[in-house]
């Protein structure tokens, strides 16, 4: 027979609707689950496809220095002079941040107070250069992400004031006001959006004793197969300095295995999804097996008209099939909807990457509604390979 | 008969009549296993961290850091201020008169784990003349305590066995040269994971010039109130005033409801399909008995009788999963040391816990197990007998 798999499976489609709504209950609850499981799959796996991605999107040319004794004391900014002049550094960039908070101290919010090149360095950020020029020519002016400006209530023209104790002006005030000049794309390597003004505007509002120092120098080196050896010359020029540095590459700080303080996301979330799976599988089998039992001797009377084992076969997977693959599409499609709406319940400002449902999380929930299916049919179909038709025939179900 | 009675007969008769479902009735138990091994593996490790923040320090400690710092390393108290604020009535008083207070240094150092390499950071906390009594938890199990004036450093057990280099003998690499592990010690809270070291003679090493907090124990309990007004109405003074815990459930705060709608968010929707497995096992287990049960009927026994011996056969079979679930994820976590960042603490998997998951596994077998059960109860007597 010429005919494709997928031709036949069409015309044993009739049949096999015929058997699943013997029992609509029972069919309706099967989807049900399998639909729950392939959400937990769809939410765990996209989860690891989102660190992935961000690994994958993190650049091997890019590194960022830091004070190595005290993030929050900084660097003197005369170290990113001596950094720029180095060899194979292409372009430097300086930033500090102001954190505080909006009207309630739980209501946190972290602004980068950035120089005219941060563009330059990142071109990634979705900033572009139009915007951040006005930026730096508006010393109280922001840019604000859109999931930043959502949380905010914000949009291009609003003020925004932050109460920031830990930046206390030269004149003793605590409060900031920014204008907000543009919304910017998200993108993946800050799951929680970003707000970018003006470092300018930071350093001459502090105290004198308080300017001149910068908490990150980041930069970008002309070929990334330099970044390490320059990741330790950086390190070495100022390590007997009065401000020893730190600097990493952005392709090692966001790598999975760094990004979670030591834990390993990808094995937790794997397993989650699988325990979901095989919660399901066992209910699957268990449908299909005792569908088939009820059914006996129809399979036999179709085996008595001549259906050959493949046929018969062909009908238990594609039975067992039907609920693993809609409830998988649906399952899928039900993460998707949540974790758009994941960032909404969370702390506000609080960096959680979303679960993606990139292409390769549809191919796995495929995969894995096929395997379950072919589990699940496996028992009741070797059972009637098996079967004697005269026997299964006269024992009248 | 008895209500009591007729229930207990039913039930033992479904019971017995089990082992012919055998196969059926897996499937509650492994869903719930599954469900609950989730939960509690994953709550493990979340409680772990949450109670070794809770239960850092005694109840008379009140930490004082620089206004609206989120984090200890974010605080800045001048020395002035920090004797102003030592200086302040209201604080316990040691046996020669000084009071009980310690200016808190905290520096971050990158480390690695010792696991898989992973990128991490330690906490060195500086340690003044008062820090040990400031913590009476605080014990020596290795080596000998640093000597004030001197660069050596001690190192918390969990952080010893955590982290790349941080064994007695090592030596930690600080702005003014390499500082020598001395000793370990053990306090059995967060700072288990970190290091001490004189306060004096780091900041010098670090070159800071202010503290970032002060820890310090108050006469009594009920001295806070005028001791954070004798601070707060200060002119020379900008802190936050609050007892020692509230600070730590302040750092965690964000991240423990963050992981909170994760973990229950990923039991609940499991615990959705489960429940779904467990109506589709006892409707079929109700049809599979249906003659059966007509025949209970015909024989005098209540549809009640009837209906909670399908409820209870679900519950146990229920709770059997949970327990399956809950023995896996208490071997397999309770008590492991893990690390989350420069937080080193203790899984747990408490009978709390254990029981929380049993409740769960309850509340899904009532849920799916009415409808069935009701099922049971009302079909009439001559279809059932009928349907043979």
């Amino acid at each position: 027979m010429g005919e494709t798999l997928l031709l036949r499976s069409l015309r044993y489609l009739p049949l096999v609707w015929a058997a699943i709504r013997r029992k609509p209950m029972r069919a309706v609850m099967t989807l049900l689950a399998v639909t729950v499981a392939f959400t937990v799959f769809g939410l765990m796996i996209g989860f690891s496809a989102t660190i992935d991605g961000v690994e994958q999107r993190a650049r091997a040319d890019r590194m960022f220095s830091s004070a190595r004794f005290g993030y929050d004391d900084g660097l003197p900014v005369a170290v990113a002079h001596r950094i720029a002049g180095l060899s194979g550094v292409r372009q430097t960039t300086v930033s500090s941040y102001i954190p505080g908070y909006v009207r309630d101290q739980k209501n946190h919010v972290f602004i980068g107070m950035a120089d005219a090149s941060y563009v330059k360095v990142f071109p990634d950020w979705n900033v572009s250069q139009a915007v951040w020029d006005m930026v730096q020519h508006d010393r109280t002016g922001i840019v604000m992400s859109r999931l930043q400006a959502e949380l905010w209530h914000k949009k291009a023209g609003d003020s925004f004031t932050v109460i920031a104790p830990a930046r206390t002006k030269a004149d003793g005030t605590t409060s900031w006001t920014f204008k907000v000049l543009a919304i910017s794309e998200d993108f993946p390597l800050a799951p929680a959006g970003i707000i970018l003004g003006n470092y300018d505007y930071l350093d001459k509002s502090l105290p004198p004793d308080k300017q001149g120092r910068v908490n990150e120098v980041d930069l970008v080196t002309s070929d990334p197969a330099l970044s390490p050896r320059i990741a330790q010359e950086i390190d070495r020029m100022f390590a007997n300095s009065s401000s020893p540095t730190q600097t990493e590459i952005e392709k090692m700080a966001l790598a999975v295995s760094n990004n979670f303080g030591g834990m390993d996301v990808n094995l937790l979330t794997h397993e989650i999804a699988l325990a979901g799976l095989s919660m399901i599988l066992f209910l699957t089998a268990n449908v299909i097996a005792q569908s088939v039992r009820e059914r006996f001797a129809e399979f036999a009377t179709l085996r008595a008209l001549g259906y050959g084992d493949g046929a018969v076969i062909g009908l238990v997977v594609l039975e067992a099939a039907v609920p693993c693959l809609a409830g998988a599409g649906l399952g899928v499609a039900l993460a998707a909807f949540l974790a758009h709406h994941i960032q909404s319940i969370m702390p506000p400002s609080f960096g959680v990457p979303m679960p993606t449902m990139s292409a390769a999380v549809y191919a796995g929930a495929v995969a894995s509604a096929f395997v379950l299916a072919f589990a699940s049919a496996a028992l009741p179909a070797i059972r009637l390979m098996r079967m004697n038709i005269a026997t299964a025939l006269s024992r009248r179900a | 008969m008895s209500m009591l009675r007729q229930i207990v007969i039913v039930s033992a008769l479904n019971f017995r009549s089990l082992r012919a479902r055998l196969w059926q009735s897996l499937v509650i138990v492994v869903g719930m296993a599954c469900v609950i091994g989730v939960l509690l593996s994953m709550l493990s490790m979340t409680e772990g961290l949450h109670s070794a923040y809770r239960n850092t320090g005694d109840p008379r400690d009140v930490f004082v850091i620089s206004a609206g710092a989120l984090w200890d390393g974010a605080g800045s108290i001048p020395r002035d201020q920090a004797r102003i604020i030592m200086d302040t009535p209201g604080i316990a008083r040691a046996p020669d008169g000084s009071a009980i207070a310690d200016p808190g240094l905290y520096v971050n150092v990158p480390v690695r784990l010792r696991k898989n390499g992973a990128r991490s950071w330690i906490n060195i906390r500086g340690m003044g003349p008062k820090g040990e009594l400031l913590r009476p938890e605080f014990h020596l199990v290795a080596g000998r305590m640093f000597h004030p004036g001197s660069h050596e450093l001690i190192v918390g057990i969990h952080a010893r066995d955590q982290f790349q280099g941080a064994s007695l003998g090592d030596k930690m690499i600080l702005p003014d040269g390499a500082w020598p592990i001395v000793g370990v010690y053990a306090t059995g809270d967060l700072r288990d994971g970190e290091l001490f070291g004189d306060t004096a003679t780091l900041m010098l090493s670090v070159r800071h010039k202010v503290y970032n907090s002060v820890l310090l124990r108050l006469a009594s309990p009920d001295g806070l109130s005028a001791f954070r007004k004798a601070l707060k109405t200060n002119p020379a003074l900008n802190v936050d005033v609050m007892p020692l815990h509230e600070w730590n459930e302040k750092l965690i705060a964000d991240f423990a409801q963050f992981m909170r709608i994760i973990v229950y968010g990923v039991g609940i929707l499991l615990a959705i399909g489960a429940l779904f497995g467990c109506f589709n096992t006892m409707y079929s287990a109700v049809s599979a008995r249906k003659s059966e049960i007509a025949t209970l009927r015909a024989l005098g026994y209540g549809g009640f009788a009837v209906a909670v011996s399908v409820m209870l056969e679900a519950a146990m079979l229920s709770v059997a999963g949970a327990m399956i679930g809950a023995a896996f994820a208490w071997s397999r976590y309770d008590g492991v040391i893990d690390g989350f960042g420069s937080d080193i603490f203790r899984m747990i998997v408490s009978p709390a816990m254990i029981g929380i998951g049993l409740l769960w596994a309850v509340a899904v077998a009532l849920l799916g197990g009415i409808l069935p059960s009701v099922q049971a109860a009302r079909r009439p007597v001559s279809d059932a007998l009928r349907a043979t």
